[in-house]
């Protein structure tokens, strides 16, 4: 059974369909990149498949199960923004996690905070944009989920801090799982993903592995991508 | 779950509520040591001195019931409406447990808040002659209800508890629902959150005194004893409370389950 | 060990070369040891899974071969190797020839150009 599934998925807001139509399958094992322009729909996908909003028609399932308790256990999720809570600690949260994820591994997390040099008591307001990036990542990759949704994690980041970001998700992800990186910039993340879907205004234009369109079009999918979309 | 929720709740209200309470019992101190002081001495300033105590200490009480009220507000919109709703909502948790724990905590918060204004009048009045007086008199005045109505008035007050207890977490859940509302709209929201509660406020009012007076004029009547129509009043009112808390409690929980909008 | 990827290739073969590559210039002498699949994974920036992929295909290939508990080694037979050195090898030649064809080259004048130009690249090579 595929561990994430969209069937004929759409979502609108009045009259703007954020979605249309979507039909699409992720097999576990697999580390897809679900790639588009800004408003192309990522987010909205990805906040259905997490119970944030509710299809207006169609379905999303993760491991055969429609968003929910079950569904939330095995899914680790990575918004583009910062959730944390503001007034805790690297400390506090890792307890946070841990009380409520029975999948945390508690030992990997504080390992990582400390390889960083992140004091765990710390609190995140203290921290810069770029630590408390770091920290909510660690977190996330520290449950030992069957999905891992990542949105926009390269975004706004250094080179080096980029390159940390996709090692740790490489390090951390267990084979049996899948791992959906959102993302408008391809080139940084290309090398480690199998599986591509371009989207565009709601709609899937490609779903391919990176394998395919490099063979097929002698060209990276980053070079793909400009061409697809290009203004 | 809701354990630990809860847990977490008071984690992050009670940075806020403890030093609070704290302040109104230290006020509660300090006027019952210059009521001491006021005693022996005749100087104007002391006098004065002691004046301005008692009116800090008025303010802090009324302050703190404030405070509480609006403390549990922004609590529920940070955690819920904001971006630690990303947090909150992709827990293994139903809504309704995150949303109990709010409700609980802050429903204990109220009844702390409670406690410790009675706690602060003991103090303030502790063998002191003028403050204690006034206790005192409250005490005989509630004495002779009893005695000429025939009032069993521990249960009044536990009823009146009750009630006031309930109108708390109501007034809150209120709150809840006119931000849950408020928020599931694209644009505006605060000023359909601001809307939405004053409609709410109103709604309150009309269902609690229409609700009074059907009761009052349709309910009671010669056939039952003034202590029963007591009674049988204060159950009336919470019924009220609890149905109108039950409303709200709804709300809160559908939009939050079907139309929430973080951005 | 250091990967050689681009991004116009599948990454699939370009791991399965860089592995032979790294077997057949000596980086991994035979009965080495190879680093777990996860580092590997990390230093080449890829899944995990594809590494696997690519090292199961060395292991048909009889160039590694695994041992339940304590990992995959590289293969003893040293005729394996240089079975591999000469297909990656060949494989070079061809790719050579190929081009040098586009550019026009005859097969007696690729030869003159080889001699005089692989000493001196036999010497800019030893100096690196």
């Amino acid at each position: 059974m595929p561990i994430f599934e969209c069937r004929n998925l759409t979502k609108s807001y009045g009259s703007a369909p954020a979605l249309s139509n979507v039909n699409l399958a992720v097999e576990s094992g697999r580390i897809v990149g679900l790639l588009g322009p800004n408003g192309s729909g990522k987010t909205t996908m990805i906040k259905l498949a997490n119970g944030l909003l509710t299809p207006t028609a169609g379905e999303v399932l993760i491991d055969g199960m429609a968003p929910g308790i079950e569904t939330k256990k095995i899914v680790s999720y990575l918004p583009e923004r910062t959730y944390i809570p503001l007034w805790m600690n690297a400390e506090q949260l890792m307890d946070f996690f841990g009380d409520f994820y029975a999948d945390f591994r508690r030992e990997r997390a504080e390992e990582m905070i400390a390889h960083l040099g992140i004091d765990p008591k710390q609190r995140v307001k203290e921290m810069s944009k770029g630590t408390r990036e770091k920290v909510q990542l660690i977190l996330v990759m520290s449950r030992a989920a069957k999905l891992y949704m990542l949105d926009e994690p390269i975004g706004g980041v250094d080179p080096a801090t980029r390159d940390y970001i996709i090692s740790t998700i490489i390090g951390n992800y267990d084979q049996q799982a899948s791992v959906i990186i959102s993302t408008h910039l391809i080139a940084d993340v290309e090398s480690v993903l199998d599986d591509v879907i371009f989207i565009n205004r709601g709609e899937i234009i490609l779903q391919s592995t990176v394998d395919e369109v490099r063979e097929k079009n002698g060209k990276s999918v980053d070079a793909l991508f400009r061409e697809v979309f290009k203004c | 779950m809701l354990g630990k929720l809860m847990k977490y709740e008071f984690r992050a209200t009670g940075q806020s509520m403890l030093p609070l309470l704290a302040f109104v019992l230290v006020a509660a101190l300090g006027v019952n040591i210059m009521e001491r002081i006021t005693q022996h001495s005749d100087s104007n300033a002391v006098g004065f001195l002691a004046g301005l105590l008692m009116f800090v200490f008025i303010m802090a009480i009324v302050v703190l019931s404030v405070m509480a009220v609006f403390i549990m507000a922004q609590r529920f919109y940070r955690n819920f409406l904001t971006d630690e709703g990303y947090l909150m909502f992709t827990l293994p948790a139903s809504v309704h447990s995150l949303l109990w724990s709010k409700i609980f905590v802050s429903s204990i918060w109220f009844a702390a808040v409670g406690a410790a204004d009675v706690l602060a009048v003991l103090i303030a009045s502790f063998q002191v002659s003028n403050v204690s007086r006034f206790i005192s008199s409250l005490t005989d005045m509630f004495k002779s209800l009893t005695a000429q109505y025939a009032l069993n008035g521990a249960a009044f007050i536990a009823e009146s508890i009750v009630v006031i207890f309930l109108a708390c977490a109501v007034t809150c859940l209120m709150f809840y629902a006119a931000m849950a509302v408020g928020f599931s709209f694209p644009r505006h929201k605060w000023f359909m959150s601001v809307l939405f509660f004053f409609i709410f406020t109103i709604a309150l009012q009309i269902c609690g005194f229409g609700g009074m007076f059907t009761w009052v004029n349709v309910g009671g009547g010669p056939a039952m004893s003034a202590l029963t129509m007591m009674h049988t009043t204060m159950g009336v009112a919470m019924g009220i409370e609890a149905l109108l808390g039950a409303v709200f409690y709804v709300l809160t929980a559908l939009m939050l389950k079907k139309s929430l909008n973080l951005e | 060990m250091e990967w050689q990827l681009n991004t116009n290739a599948p990454i699939y073969s370009q791991l399965i070369y860089n592995l032979k590559l790294a077997i057949v210039a000596g980086q991994y002498s035979p009965g080495d040891r190879m680093p777990s699949v996860r580092d590997m994974a990390m230093e080449a920036g890829v899944n995990p899974n594809t590494m696997q992929r690519a090292l199961q295909e060395l292991e048909r290939d009889g160039l590694v071969f695994s041992q339940r508990t304590s990992g995959r080694f590289v293969t003893e037979e040293k005729s394996m190797i240089e079975d591999a050195k000469r297909s990656l090898a060949e494989e070079q030649i061809r790719s050579f020839l190929g081009s040098m064809s586009r550019l026009g080259y005859g097969k007696k004048e690729i030869i003159a150009l080889l001699e005089s130009g692989t000493e001196e690249a036999m010497t800019t090579n030893a100096n690196i």
